[in-house]
C-alpha cells in the first residue's frame, strides 16, 4: 500500500473544498485516504437520513459484501451506537462482542474483519453521521491514529456542508438530503452501466468514476445524465481497475 | 407478512413509520390510499395549515395533483404562474425549508413569489422533493400562515411522508388499501442500494425510463409477494430478468 503523508492528504482535501466539487466523490476519496493514512482495511461513511436511520454514502471499496456490512450497521453495530451517543466506539476484538451485536459480528467475521472503530461526525450539538473503520487484525487503534481519524471525520462534515455557514437546520437538511439522493442516483447509474457494459456493479462504479474524471464532470451530474439518457456513455475507455 | 413486516430494522424507524401509516390510512377513511391522503397526513403531523402535491410529467412542467384547501391552491397557482419559489427550486434540488418568507434572503431569492405569498397570508413554506435518485416525480409543498421552522420531529415525519408519497405515486392505485393496513409501501430511499442498481439495469434491459423501470420492479415484487430488495438482488445478480410486460423471464446463471 502506498504511503501518503498526512500533510498531503489535508492539502488535497483543502484544495477540493475551495473548488466546485462533488460531495459523494469527495467523501469517497476521503474514505480511501483513511485506509492509507490509518493503515486500516476498509473505511465507510454513514449519514443520518433525518428519519431515524443511517445510510451508507461512501466507502473505500465498492465491493458488494463490504457495502452490505456497512449497510447492516444501519440496524445494529458500533456505528449506530456511535451515532446515538456521539462518542467514538472502538472494538479491538470482534469475537468478544457476539452477544451485543450478533448479526453484525457474524457478518464482519464472514468478510474477515477482526476489529472495528466508529468515529462521530459532529456539527455542534448535532451528530450527523459516523466514520466507520474496519481492520483484519485485532487490536486497539493508537491514540494518534484515532485523532487523525477524528480530524478526517470532521473534514468530511465540513465537506458535506460545503463550507457554507450552517446555523440553520434548513441548509443542513438540504445538504444531507441532496447527498443521500446523489447516492441513490449513483446506484441507478451503476446499474445502467453494469447492464450496458456487462460488468458487475462494483466495476461499474470504477468506470463511472473514471468517466467523471476524464470528462471533468461531477459524479452526480454525470450520473443524472446517464439516468435521464442524455449521456450514452457508449465509447467508454474501460480501465481494468479492480472493483 | 414478511415483506412489509414493520418490526424489521431500526425500531425507532419502524415506530415512526407505523404511526405515520396509521395517520395516512385514517385520512383515506376506508378507501384506497392515494397521494392526497398522504398530503393530508403530512399537513397534520408537520403542524402546518395546508399542503399540495404537484407532479412533474415529461410533457408538462408541473401538474397539481391535490391541494388541501384554497390557500394551497392559490399558492400553487402562484408558483405555476411566476415560475419561481421554494416549490420550483425543490423540483430540481433538495428540500427547501423557509421558516420565514419575509426575511431579505427570501426576497432576494424569489423577488416576485416571496412578497406575493406573504400577501396571500403565508408565513412559511416547506417544499420537499418527491424524487428517487435521478427519477423526479414531483414535490410535496407545505404551507403555514405563521412564520417558524419545523421542529426536528415534524421534519422527520414530513420526510417519511414524502417517501410514502413517492411510493404511492409509483405503485398501482388500488394497492395500498385501508383494509390492508399491514401493507405499507416499500420505502424508496437508500436503504437497499440493490433496488436502485436493479432499476438502472432494467432501464437498459427493457429500453424504458428509470421511472418506468422502478414501477415495473415494484409491481413485479408485489405480484410475486416478495420483498423488493430480494427481487432487486436477483436482478443485480442476473438471476432474474423482467420481461417487457413486467413478467418474469426467469433465468439462472
Amino acid at each position: 500500500m502506498a504511503e501518503t503523508p498526512l500533510a498531503d492528504v489535508f492539502v488535497e482535501m483543502a484544495d477540493t473544498l475551495i473548488d466546485d466539487f462533488d460531495v459523494i466523490e469527495f467523501l469517497h476519496v476521503l474514505t480511501e485516504r483513511c485506509v492509507e493514512l490509518l493503515g486500516v482495511s476498509a473505511a465507510g461513511l454513514l449519514l443520518t437520513d433525518q428519519r431515524d436511520t443511517l445510510q451508507v454514502v461512501a466507502a473505500s471499496s465498492e465491493r458488494t459484501r463490504l457495502l452490505e456490512l456497512f449497510q447492516l450497521q444501519t440496524d445494529q453495530g458500533p456505528c449506530l451506537d456511535c451515532f446515538h451517543t456521539g462518542q467514538p466506539v472502538s472494538v479491538a476484538d470482534l469475537t468478544l462482542t457476539t452477544a451485543r451485536w450478533p448479526r453484525f459480528t457474524a457478518a464482519a467475521a464472514e468478510v474477515g474483519f477482526a476489529a472495528v472503530h466508529a468515529l462521530p461526525m459532529r456539527l455542534r450539538s448535532e451528530v450527523i453521521g459516523a466514520l466507520n473503520l474496519f481492520d483484519v487484525q485485532p487490536g486497539a487503534i493508537d491514540g494518534d491514529k484515532l485523532r487523525i481519524g477524528q480530524a478526517l471525520a470532521d473534514v468530511a462534515t465540513i465537506g458535506l456542508l460545503q463550507h457554507r455557514a450552517i446555523h440553520q437546520r434548513d441548509i443542513l437538511t438540504e445538504q444531507l438530503q441532496t447527498a443521500l439522493n446523489s447516492r441513490v442516483l449513483i446506484e441507478q447509474a451503476k446499474g445502467i452501466l453494469a447492464e450496458r457494459l456487462q460488468v458487475d456493479v462494483g466495476q461499474a462504479f470504477a468506470i463511472l468514476r473514471d468517466g467523471a474524471r476524464s470528462r471533468n464532470r461531477r459524479l452526480s451530474e454525470l450520473s443524472q445524465a446517464i439516468v435521464d439518457g442524455s449521456e450514452q456513455f457508449a465509447s467508454v475507455p474501460v480501465t481494468n481497475r479492480p472493483g | 407478512m414478511d415483506r412489509n413486516n414493520p418490526g424489521r430494522g431500526d425500531p425507532m424507524t419502524a415506530d415512526r413509520r407505523r404511526r405515520l401509516w396509521a395517520v395516512v390510512v385514517d385520512a383515506a377513511r376506508g378507501g384506497a390510499v392515494a397521494v392526497d391522503h398522504v398530503c393530508a397526513a403530512a399537513v397534520s403531523v408537520a403542524g402546518v395549515d395546508s399542503g399540495a402535491v404537484a407532479v412533474i410529467l415529461d410533457a408538462t412542467p408541473r401538474e397539481l395533483v391535490c391541494a388541501t384547501d384554497r390557500t394551497a391552491l392559490e399558492l400553487e397557482d402562484l408558483t405555476l404562474t411566476l415560475g419561481e419559489g421554494p416549490c420550483v427550486d425543490a423540483t430540481t434540488g433538495g428540500p427547501v425549508l423557509v421558516g420565514d418568507l419575509t426575511v431579505p434572503e427570501c426576497r432576494n431569492r424569489w423577488p416576485v413569489f416571496a412578497p406575493a405569498a406573504v400577501l396571500a397570508g403565508t408565513g412559511a413554506v416547506f417544499a420537499l422533493p418527491l424524487r428517487v435518485g435521478g427519477i423526479r416525480l414531483g414535490v410535496l409543498d407545505l404551507y403555514r400562515a405563521c412564520a417558524g421552522d419545523l421542529g426536528a420531529e415534524q421534519l422527520a415525519d414530513a420526510l417519511v411522508l414524502a417517501d410514502t408519497a413517492c411510493a404511492v405515486l409509483l405503485d398501482d392505485a388500488t394497492r395500498h388499501g385501508a383494509d390492508r393496513d399491514d401493507q405499507w409501501p416499500e420505502r424508496t430511499g437508500l436503504h437497499h442500494p440493490e433496488v436502485h442498481q436493479a432499476t438502472g439495469m432494467i432501464t437498459v434491459q427493457l429500453g424504458v425510463s428509470a421511472a418506468v423501470a422502478l414501477i415495473r420492479l415494484r409491481a413485479y415484487a408485489y405480484a410475486q409477494d416478495r420483498r423488493l430488495r430480494d427481487v432487486a438482488a436477483d436482478v443485480v445478480a442476473r438471476r432474474l430478468r423482467l420481461g417487457p410486460a413486467g413478467t418474469a423471464d426467469d433465468r439462472h446463471g
